[in-house]
């Protein structure tokens, strides 16, 4: 399957501290892929990288086969939702069709008015007066508008209410399943994405922790519980990712291709969320120094 | 046409919940052969969640033999479950009944039957596995 | 994007125009008094020496009497409407550098609705060159035309002063540190770089307030430093020797026993834009003291000299070095302080497309 971002050592430095570090990912196209992490782990730079509003210190990024904001079109095939969904607030809602329009040589007018007419946006008024969710559903119009390959939102539901937040979500999944278009959206919380994503990127202090599609992820990872064993014991091919112990009692979290056959454990299913939490606690819990860096917009 | 729901604490994956809910609406009765399942652009739309999620559980049900997908138009139902309805099963429902009014003369109540009932259904299953 | 660059810039283009509008009538309304009291004057087609007078006289009669009620005594309209309409191309840069440039990207970066713009299916370096160039082309226009206007509505006066004439304020010539930017074609060349000053500035700083500060401030020193020590020196100007009988000179104390001799007049030339002067001895060395003429002193001190002060310093070598430029070099230093300030705008424009490149790195 073809790759829609594919990045080998990709590394961003602002002066002394890397924001991104060491990142290879090869993200497969057709899927909605979450990327997620604390403030500050590096998910914008990301996606400013792939966007192309960012410049790598180090390695190499390649969407949809190109380089990132290579020429008007590669531009074309990418659309970005940034963060807070900024729209122009004097202009009118029609207004930022017509921009479209202008800016963009694949753009789908009839496309984009049925999805402002769905939407019960009024075509004339300002962008500025708009709600947190109408703006956000403006600005995504406007990024499909031009039938992008790529769609790429940064913390599109951060500041959203929990209805807004729904409407989004339930408005973004419509499109995927009616257009051919692959999905990158960023969120801090994982509860955002667990029902829309198939494929999760965990991204912690400035690196990738865990990388891989959702259904995979949660059939090779497997909550031990049983009495109290050091995990040094275990045999080859079960990786410990989280460990908590009582005096008699031991709850592992393993990682591992094969069952687990021991009858001395108790085996259950770990949820994306706590299988996330876990690899975040894993990567701060090692002590790294990196200090968390908040991307400058 | 039936109208999915899904409950994100259950702990149950959403597309077997997709699944289940299909299985039973066919066992009440709700599917019948030839009906339309709902399309999966609106699935995802009204649940908020991934298409691919949907499309898993519907091709779950084709594997088992209860749907049948015909590109371009939709999905629709092809099997019934178990060959009947509740219905058929009288005698069973019966002797259901005369267990449950024995369980209240031994002075169980409500929760204490169910305890009992879903203990021994559990290890009865298991015992099936093994 | 020219019509994103237009409908952001719509709000601000009307104001324009609105104003442009309410200067041309102003102009248009009193204009044809001074051409009509010109025309009455008979300074044109009068020949001779009995002509003299006359450009000061039109000038005199022009502004004195018509005071409006609201005016204050001896305020007269002419004068305030003089003085305002060199004042309003004097600002125009900065005001447009201010309202127009700073906020071009600063605004942008600051909602950031410049990553919407740049995820449109155009290159930065292409919305970059748009914006510059519409409301560039916007600015250069405008204070063009608010020149233009105001040339026009003075001409009279401009004569008048050209055959040198003088009253209240009206007594520069076209090389005046107040008319020289404000006629011509200076005037393009300060709004290219009042509004090139305000986009580098917006880009830099990344707030559009703080932004303005800085535009202005550069602006204003600009336009104090110019006149001082750079246009003189656009083109080297010309050097002569001369009496100060012949030069005119005036002469001031400036402390001590120091006196300072400014040359007031060129022979032959005219018209003349002097732009330093001072006394040298028979070795061509500065002379400062009156030295062996102080006699001639008390009678001679914040005017121009006497016969007795003008004879002896002559005998004693004492003359003035003169630095001027002809009036022929009036549009050669046009064009080059034209060349200069657009030759400025370019560059800053250059340092705004490569800090846009940077922001990738």
């Amino acid at each position: 399957m073809t790759a829609v971002i594919e990045t080998e050592g990709l590394g961003k430095r602002y002066r002394k501290l890397w924001a991104l570090a060491d990142c290879t990912l090869a993200i497969p196209a057709g899927h909605v892929v979450g990327l997620v992490g604390p403030n500050g782990a590096g998910k914008t730079t990301l996606l400013n990288l792939a966007t192309g509003m960012l410049a790598p210190t180090a390695g190499t990024i390649e969407v949809l086969s190109g380089q990132p904001a290579a020429g008007p079109a590669q531009l074309a095939r990418v659309g970005y939702l940034a963060q807070d969904a900024p729209v122009y607030a004097g202009l009118s809602v029609a207004d930022h069709l017509r921009l479209g329009a202008h800016l963009n040589p694949g753009w789908d007018a009839e496309m984009a008015r049925r999805r402002i007419d769905q939407l019960d946006l009024d075509p004339g008024q300002k962008a500025g007066k708009l709600s947190g969710g109408q703006r956000a559903q403006l600005a995504l119009t406007l990024a499909l508008g031009k039938r992008p390959e790529l769609l790429i939102l940064d913390e599109p539901v951060a500041s959203l209410d929990p209805l807004a937040r729904r409407e989004f979500l339930q408005d973004l999944m419509e499109i995927v399943a009616e257009q051919q278009v692959s999905v990158v959206l960023s969120s801090h919380l994982i509860s955002d994405l667990e029902r829309v994503c198939d494929y999760v990127i965990v991204l912690v202090d400035s690196r990738v922790r865990l990388a891989g599609p959702v259904d995979e992820l949660l059939a090779t990872h497997h909550l031990l519980s049983g009495p109290r064993r050091d995990p040094a014991t275990l045999p080859d091919g079960l990786e410990v990712i989280s460990a908590s112990h009582t005096e008699v009692q031991s709850t592992l979290l393993v990682r591992t291709s094969g069952p687990v056959l021991d009858p001395a454990w108790t085996v259950s299913e770990v949820g994306l969320e706590d299988l996330a939490l876990a690899y975040m606690k894993q990567a701060t819990g090692r002590g790294h120094r990196n200090r968390h860096l908040e991307v400058q917009k | 046409m039936i109208e999915f729901h899904l409950d994100s604490r259950s702990g149950v994956a959403p597309y077997m919940q997709l699944i289940h809910q299909v299985r039973h609406a066919l066992r009440l009765g709700l599917l019948r052969v030839g009906d339309q399942l709902p399309k999966v652009k609106d699935v995802a739309a009204g649940l908020a969640i991934n298409p691919n999620t949907v499309l898993k559980a519907y091709r779950e049900l084709e594997y088992e033999g209860l749907a049948a997908a015909r590109p371009g138009i939709g999905t629709f139902v092809t099997g019934t479950l178990d060959g009947g309805s509740l219905a058929a099963h009288g005698p069973l429902r019966r002797d259901l009944q005369r267990w449950l009014s024995k369980a209240r003369r031994a002075g169980l109540d409500d929760e204490s039957i169910e305890a009992l009932f879903v203990s021994t259904f559990r290890s009865a299953s298991e015992e099936d596995i093994a | 994007m020219t019509w994103l660059t237009w409908r952001q810039f719509r709000a601000q283009a009307i104001t324009a125009v609105a104003a442009l509008a309410a200067f041309a009538i102003l102009l248009a309304v009193t204009g044809p008094h001074i051409a009509r009291l010109y025309a009455t004057s008979g300074i044109t087609g009068c020949h001779g020496g009995t002509c003299a007078g006359l450009p000061s006289q039109f000038l005199i009669d022009l502004t004195s009497g018509r005071s409006f009620p609201l005016l204050p005594d001896g305020a007269n309209a002419y004068v305030i409407l003089y003085f305002l309409s060199v004042l309003v191309i004097l600002v125009a840069p900065a005001i447009i550098g201010i309202f127009w440039g700073a906020p071009l990207i600063a605004r942008e970066l600051e909602t950031g609705t410049c990553r919407l713009a740049w995820n449109q299916s155009i290159t930065r370096t292409r919305w970059l060159t748009v914006k510059l160039a519409v409301t560039g082309v916007a600015a250069m226009a405008v204070t063009e035309a608010l020149s233009l206007m105001q040339a026009w509505w003075a001409a009279p006066i401009g004569k008048a002063v050209g055959l040198g004439g003088s009253a209240s304020i009206m007594s520069e010539g076209r090389f005046g540190s107040f008319v020289f930017p404000t006629h011509g074609i200076t005037p393009l060349g300060y709004a290219a770089f009042g509004f090139a000053l305000g986009v580098t500035a917006g880009l830099l700083i990344r707030r559009a307030i703080p932004a303005m500060a800085v535009t202005l401030a550069i602006f204003a020193a600009v336009q104090v430093v110019t006149p001082l020590w750079i246009r003189p020196h656009l083109i080297p100007p010309n050097r002569t020797i001369a009496t100060t009988e012949a030069a005119q000179a005036n002469f001031f104390p400036t402390g001590g026993s120091t006196i300072a001799v400014t040359a007031t007049r060129v022979a032959g030339q005219p018209g003349a834009w002097i732009t330093s002067s001072g006394a040298v001895n028979a070795a061509g060395q500065p002379v400062t003291a009156p030295g062996a003429c102080a006699s001639a002193l008390p009678h001679v001190l914040g005017g121009s000299g006497s016969p007795k002060w003008d004879n002896c310093l002559a005998s004693h070598g004492i003359r003035v070095v003169v630095s001027y430029q002809p009036v022929s070099r009036y549009w050669p230093l046009q064009l080059t302080e034209t060349g200069l300030f657009l030759a400025l705008a370019l560059a800053l424009a250059g340092l705004c497309f490569w800090q846009l490149g940077r922001r990738r790195s």
